[in-house]
């Protein structure tokens, strides 16, 4: 019996893949289990290839890792496209439909040959049972369900609940064509080893969703009542669950002429004293930047999502990227700071929104939280969250008696000026992308500019404190140091177990504020540090350059980073902390040990 | 001592919006008028300061919403319509007013314009135009004429202006008028009219540019040029002749209003906040929402 199994599923546009994987990871919630599914398309908007990778599991699941356990080909032209986002190995299973043509012991597979193959007539038995080749999907369901024993009952209550508005005939084929699969799949019997575990202990109830709709979701929670944007992949899931929710609470979408009307709107929202929130990818943060700078200086809250994808420019629109780490921290010109959010999984994504709201309200400023196409469009099972546990904060308005005179800039201890809102008798002031004085009135002098400047730096010294948003797992004095952020996070973390299991010293450090850089928590860490890693998926490894920019690093600290689209996988990882290891013991075999250059 | 709401007046005179901060602009700049025109245009509205936004964006003109009490939000160029669109929506309780000049407003700001027409949500944009780019020191604006020789355009300007009114007649604008500080009284009535107008509101002001303008732009030159579009018997109702009117602009100066839409559409935010009041009653609590994500097949 294994703990954990991953599938691959890949086939045209048309051919139902990602409904089939969602059918597969429900019922697997249902009965307890936790799952992980990535889905990855071509940018055509309709046909062309698409594909999800499932990982299910007894424990939590951290990533979607490496290899499949599984793979299915509806078609292996759609298959190849996914390269290295559909690995496979000798031992795994593939499963392809036998109207390909394709020879069992032939697989159009460069350098592996799987052992264990069963080529089946998916589209026959489609259109035997359910009349249409459109039930492809359903007998794949099938299959998979009956060799991996998920959810059997519920998934026929989910065929007839989807099909029922289409008609009994409907239904039944659908049902049929599952039956076939099921039928397929006990003629033909795995060895044991294939089999996945039932979950024991907890099987509460998980919820399931993705990262951009627990986002949505928690901007609600956390009082979000504004949204302004322009649809671009892949953020756009954020605005359609506002848009069909927010009303209920009081709020407003505004679908906006372009990225910067979007934001513009949000600003003003802000003004008018709302919790307002807009999302984009990379090419939309690139236009947004003058607003950003905006409301910085007119010192303004605001939530800023970027959902990272391939750049630059229109780069790779469907794929997973780390690379606006860089954008995020200096965007926009001007002496700033913004506080910049890495949210790690879906679940994390709850609390990383409801930080961001919590963090532009009290330091009245914007907030950019940077997810990525992965953590945003990825499904994944959350354990339930007790949303009493989180305080929800405001922005500091001013007192009646702060009315009577009021200095909206007022230039205190902690840098956090009372901020009125048109409506609020007294507080009348004059906000400004202009520099102005204490009270808001424009001013030209260096040595107001050099306070205000202050002043807004001086705000944000707090933030630095705050441990808890950063993870430290493993040992506290351990040679070598892992850091990752981000969605690669998950894979960092399954990699230090590994290296565990095998005896191997490793810690991990994953920031999740990733502005401004907290100097002395990456000092604390790297004390013990010899040899390290950042673990990344971008070209450069933006976060390993911009921590060397504030903290001075070992020399042989270095980034393992990939562009996007090329996952990084644990076992690769591993294999890092293996060599790091073996240098460190005098055994080196292999040379790893380059100081970082650029 | 006396709470905030016993310092309030009963009745507002123009002064109550004037604030103490002296202008940046030229001695004679046509932005003066227009200062004075709006703040007297808000006494006879009556709200006070507190209740007002006044967004705009980069330009001399922009720097009007400091030159007045009420809540100002001096942005960044091209982008006050976005701004003041958000503020609005925000708060559909405020009087928000918007102004712009010619090159804020329909050069780097003028894609917005199509956009706060068409979904109109009602503000009242004022934009100055004085066909000239007047804090960086005279360059060429959208509203140039043709041929006309500034800092960036030495040898004569080789395109042809944007025409305001045409402009916003052509997306749909409800309320367009056009003013000129030479005719103070009336200027007033017409930001006025447009404030009270329940809808987006569109009002051209010829304010000139006494540095960098030509002789023919000045408010002596308006004097004899204006023509009241009232006394010239214009049925600001009939939206072709308001049209054909608005084509003559840069040949002559009308003023007064071109065009009210006699049955103006609803406006965006009444829209927001019918859907508000329907889907209110389906919220689940905030510390719910996340059972929405319970899977089921």
């Amino acid at each position: 019996m294994s703990e954990d199994l991953i599938i691959g599923i890949a086939g045209s546009g048309g051919d139902g893949v990602i409904s089939a994987g969602e059918s597969l990871l429900t019922a697997a919630a249902l009965e307890g289990y936790h799952g992980i599914m990535t889905k990855s398309f071509g940018s055509q908007i309709r046909g062309g290839e698409a594909m999800c990778r499932l990982r299910l599991s007894t424990q939590p699941v951290l990533n979607p890792n490496g290899p499949l356990d599984v793979a299915v080909a509806l078609n292996w032209d759609d298959f190849r496209r996914f390269g290295w986002e559909l690995p496979v190995d000798a031992t795994t299973m593939v499963i392809y439909e036998s109207n390909t043509g394709v020879a069992p012991d032939n697989l159009p597979l460069e350098g592996v040959t799987p052992t264990t193959v069963f080529s089946v007539p998916i589209t026959e038995m489609a259109v035997k049972n359910a009349g249409t080749d459109k039930a492809k999907n359903i007998v794949v369901v099938g299959l998979l369900a009956g060799w991996f024993g998920i959810g059997r009952e519920s998934m026929l209550a989910g065929i007839r609940k989807k099909f029922a508005k289409k008609g009994a005939t409907v239904v039944e084929g659908n049902v049929r064509a599952f039956q076939a699969g099921l039928e397929y799949a006990e003629a033909h019997p795995l060895g044991e080893d294939r089999k996945l575990s039932t979950p024991q202990g907890n099987r509460t109830a998980k919820l399931l969703t993705d990262g951009n709709e627990m986002c949505a979701a928690a901007a609600i929670f956390a009082g979000c009542t504004f949204f302004g944007g322009y649809p671009i992949t892949p953020s756009t899931e954020i605005m359609q669950f506002l848009d069909r929710e927010i009303w209920k609470y009081g709020g407003t979408v505004l679908q906006a002429e372009d990225e910067i009307a979007g934001i513009g709107a949000v600003v003003g929202a802000s003004f008018a004293g709302k919790k307002a929130m807009t999302a984009t990818s990379g090419p939309g943060m690139s236009l947004k930047t003058e607003m950003l700078g905006l409301a910085s200086i007119a010192e303004l809250p605001l939530v800023c999502v970027n959902v990272q994808r391939g750049g630059p420019s229109t780069g790779m629109p469907t794929k997973a990227e780390q690379s606006d780490l860089f954008q995020a921290v200096f965007s926009a010109h001007g002496d700033c700071l913004r506080p910049v959010l890495g949210p790690t999984s879906v679940a994390d994504m709850f609390a990383m929104t409801v930080e961001a709201f919590n963090l532009a309200e009290y330091y009245q400023t914007p907030v950019i939280l940077l997810s990525d196409q992965e953590i945003s469009q990825r499904k994944e099972t959350v354990e339930p969250i007790d949303v009493s546990k989180f305080t929800i904060v405001d922005r500091r308005r001013p007192t009646e008696a702060e009315l009577v005179k009021y200095n909206r800039f007022k230039l205190t201890e902690s840098g956090i000026s009372p901020i009125s809102q048109p409506g609020m008798l007294g507080g009348n002031y004059l906000a400004a992308g202009i520099e102005h004085n204490e009270m808001g009135r424009p001013t030209a002098s260096g040595e107001m500019h050099a306070r205000m400047n202050e002043k807004r730096f001086r705000k944000f010294a707090p933030l630095k404190n705050r441990r808890d948003l950063f993870v430290v797992e493993g040992e506290n004095d351990a040679p070598i140091g892992l850091v990752s952020w981000g969605s690669v996070a998950g894979v960092a973390r399954e990699a230090l177990r590994l290296a565990e299991a095998e005896g191997l010293h490793a810690k991990l450090l994953v920031p999740k504020l990733l502005y401004p850089i907290a100097e002395q928590v990456y000092q604390d860490f790297f004390a013990s540090v010899e040899r390290g890693l950042f673990i990344e998926q971008s070209h450069q490894g933006q976060l390993c350059r911009l921590v060397r920019m504030f903290v001075d690093l070992p020399p042989l600290i270095k980034p393992l980073a990939k562009s996007g689209s090329n996952p990084i996988q644990p076992t690769e990882v591993l294999a890092m902390i293996r060599q790091m290891a073996a240098a460190l013991q005098g055994s080196r075999t292999q040379s790893i040990g380059e100081p970082f250059t650029e | 001592m006396q709470t905030l709401e016993q310092i309030l007046p009963v009745k507002f005179q123009a002064g109550d919006f004037k604030s103490d901060l002296k202008p940046i602009w030229c001695p004679g700049c046509g932005d003066f008028g227009v200062v004075t025109a709006i703040t007297r245009a808000l006494a006879a509205i009556g709200r006070p300061a507190h209740e007002i936004a006044f967004v705009s964006g980069i330009g001399c003109s922009s720097r009007i919403p400091g030159y007045t009490t009420a809540y100002g939000f001096n942005t960044v160029h091209g982008r006050s319509l976005p701004i003041a669109q958000g503020i609005k929506l925000a708060n559909p309780e405020l009087l928000v007013l918007v102004a712009s000049g010619d090159g804020d407003g329909f050069s780097i700001g003028g894609g917005h314009v199509a956009h706060v027409i068409r979904r109109n949500i009602d503000l009242t944009y004022i934009v100055m135009d004085n066909q000239i780019y007047g804090l960086t020191k005279g360059q060429l604006s959208p509203t140039s004429q043709r041929g006309r020789k500034t800092a960036t355009s030495t040898f004569g300007s080789l395109e042809e202006p944007v025409n305001p009114l045409l402009y916003v007649m052509g997306y749909g604008a409800s309320f367009v008028a056009q003013g000129t500080p030479a005719d103070m009284a009336g200027l007033a009535r017409i930001i006025e009219e447009g404030i009270r107008f329940p809808g987006f509101a569109f009002i051209n002001v010829q304010s000139p540019c006494v540095t960098y303008g030509e002789e023919d732009q000045q408010l002596k030159a308006h004097k004899t040029k204006m023509q009241n579009l009232q006394t010239l018997g214009h049925d600001v109702t009939d939206r072709a002749a308001a049209t054909e009117r608005a084509r003559e602009y840069g040949a002559k100066l009308y003023t007064g209003i071109l065009y009210r839409n006699p049955n103006p559409p609803s406006t965006y935010g009444e829209g927001v906040t019918l859907r508000q009041e329907t889907l209110k009653k389906s919220a689940v609590p905030r510390h719910e929402i996340l059972n929405r994500f319970l899977p089921s097949h």
